[in-house]
């Protein structure tokens, strides 16, 4: 489903010093598997992520998404963004439309769907990640951990064939980290792949297929989770896991 | 508490009084030094007027009769010379003539009389609708040229900064002079429309300096959620960025145009009959110079305040989802 060959992200930074964000990264991501991406702050999780949907440019390498190559002149980058959903850390939902509205924009606009047709889907995610009865509010009124749900459903309802997501509980007060992350343990049950960047190393066991952990812009391990958390192989990896458990 | 709060108030409120009071009476006692005569009564007929239009018999003859319509009287004058009777149509009340009585060419029937509108009201609908029209021009130019400013493209955004900084560093009366009498006479402008132009492209400079830092307040995680979504730049501009920026921008954009209204007093230098032009000429026949400055100045107040009262409820309803 992704292919990543020889990535590399290199910002400039303000004193002339050249930030390696991604450097040359290289890893696949089969259709159905969820990766879980961890590393130290700064590490460049980020980075790649939004890199795998073009939301950040890259400076070399291939990521080819679906068969559809990202760097190739004639790709259209807004198709492949519909195929590919994310979700941020601060949400990012439209604070000047309903609930209802966030989800049926993108389905009317992007994806030409009739008005009564987007609602319809709109209201079935809304019923799934357990909030129907919000969706004529604006996202103002609700709590961080609704307003997250919400932000899952609208990535959903473009129907994409691949969820990323970048710390979404990061931004949460603890008691709502739980309902955001069973939303996304069931979407990875129904066979969605998923690309996830997060500290919550209990989902990262129970959920993931791979853990890749990375550092200083680089994959430095790639290995199943109960391989990685009980017998990491990098010195670096052991530190971090160290810290955080 | 709070009674207490308001307490503590009155005495102040009662300091304010007193020097609106004392500004008032000063204002007495100047008038009365330099012997200035008020004439208040003389204001209303610059608003509206009754005029009265003087019928006169087209031919000379005599007056065959004269038929009651309502509160008309029609004149049927036999012409000397023979020939079909003419009707003349005059207000009963202002009838100068009877039945039988012989008139000649030109004498003096009645009067017609009719509410016209004063040169008062008639600057007042010009200075409104000159406003409303550059305003609304000046807002397409704003946000032409603030979306240009933020333009990757540096033809664009120079092209921006250019107009801004031209429009910004040069006062307003000498832009609309050289838009009159340079522009308007190479491309053979009406005054209107010249005066409408400068006043345009002035507050479009403002304009989109406001849209600019009204863009660039929204968070950039908005326009990544609705590219992530697939939404094109363009789209995104549409749907998610301008409708948040102009909410936001609504405030100062308010103050932009109530300032507009103001200035928009400056194309009386090229002798565009507005509110500002018709006070002028109104003192020249009327001798109030200080009333009608004055009820000029409280015409533009009161076009101000209504404004900003729209557009006060209309930034309340568009705080809605806050
Ligand atoms: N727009 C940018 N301009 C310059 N440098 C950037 C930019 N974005 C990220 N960086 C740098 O790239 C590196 C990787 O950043 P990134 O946000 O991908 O890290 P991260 O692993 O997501 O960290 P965190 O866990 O704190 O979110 C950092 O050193 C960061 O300072
Ligand atoms: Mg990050």
């Amino acid at each position: 489903m992704i292919k990543v060959n020889k990535l590399f992200k290199i910002f400039e930074g303000r004193n002339g010093q050249a930030v390696r964000a991604v450097d040359d990264v290289s890893t696949q991501i089969a259709k159905g598997e969820v990766v879980v991406i961890i590393g130290p702050s700064g590490s460049g999780k980020s980075t790649f992520l939004r890199c795998l949907n073009g939301l950040e440019a890259f400076d070399d390498g291939q990521v080819v998404i679906d068969g559809i190559d990202l760097t190739a002149s004639k790709t259209n980058l807004n198709a492949i963004r519909r195929e590919v959903g994310m979700v941020f850390q601060h949400f990012n939902l439209f604070p000047h439309k309903t609930v209802l509205e966030n989800l049926t924009l993108a389905q009317q606009v992007v994806r030409k769907r009739k008005a009564a047709e987007a609602e319809d889907k709109a209201m079935k995610l809304l019923t799934k990640v357990g909030i129907a009865e919000k969706a004529h509010e604006y996202p103002s009124r609700l709590s961080g951990g609704q307003q997250q749900r919400v932000a899952i459903a609208r990535a959903l309802a473009m129907d994409p064939k691949v969820m990323l997501f970048d710390e979404p509980t990061s931004a949460l007060d603890p008691e709502m980290v739980g309902e955001v992350l069973d939303v996304m343990k069931q979407l990875a049950k129904e066979g969605m792949t998923m690309a996830v960047v997060t500290h919550e190393m209990g989902f990262a066991r129970e959920v993931a297929h791979r853990v890749l952990f990375m550092d200083f812009g680089r994959i430095l391990e790639d290995a199943p989770p109960t391989e990685f958390f009980t017998a990491p192989k990098e010195p670096r990896a052991q530190t971090f896991l160290k810290q955080v458990l | 508490m709070p009674a207490k709060r308001r307490a503590a108030q009155w005495p102040w409120l009662g300091l304010l009084v007193l020097i609106l009071v004392g500004l008032a009476a000063g204002l007495w006692f100047a008038t009365q030094r330099i012997h200035y005569e008020w004439h208040w009564a003389r204001v209303p007929q610059y608003f509206a007027y009754h005029d009265e239009e003087l019928q006169i018999a087209p031919v000379a003859g005599v007056v065959l009769r004269i038929n009651p319509t309502g509160a008309d009287s029609r004149i049927e004058i036999q012409p000397e010379g023979g020939g079909q009777p003419v009707t003349v149509t005059v207000e009963t009340e202002t009838l100068k003539v009877k039945a039988g009585e012989s008139v000649a060419e030109d004498a003096d029937l009645g009067a017609v009389r009719s509410w016209k509108i004063g040169p008062l009201t008639w600057g007042l609908w010009v200075t409104i609708w000159i406003s409303f029209v550059s305003g609304l021009i000046g807002m397409v130019i704003g946000l032409i040229t603030g979306l240009c400013r933020l333009s990757p493209n540096p033809t664009l955004r120079w092209l921006a900064i250019l107009y801004i900084e031209l429009i910004r560093g040069t006062p307003l009366l000498v832009q609309i002079f050289i838009f009159y009498f340079f522009i308007g006479t190479v491309l053979n402008l009406d005054r209107t429309v010249a005066g409408i132009g400068a006043l345009a492209l002035f507050v479009g400079a403002y304009v989109a300096e406001i849209i600019r830092a009204g863009i660039q307040s929204i968070p950039r995680g908005q326009s990544e959620a609705a590219r992530s979504l697939g939404m094109s730049a363009t789209e995104t501009m549409i749907y998610i960025v301008l409708p948040q920026a102009f909410k936001r921008v609504l405030p100062p954009l308010a103050g932009q145009f109530i300032s507009l209204i103001k200035d928009s007093s400056l194309v009386s230098v090229i002798a565009i009959t507005d509110l500002t032009k018709s006070g002028r000429e109104i003192i020249t026949s009327s001798f109030a110079t200080f009333e009608i400055w004055f009820t000029v100045a409280l015409l533009y107040l009161v076009v101000t305040s209504v404004l900003s009262q729209v557009l006060f409820w209309l930034e309340r309803r568009f705080a809605r989802s806050d």
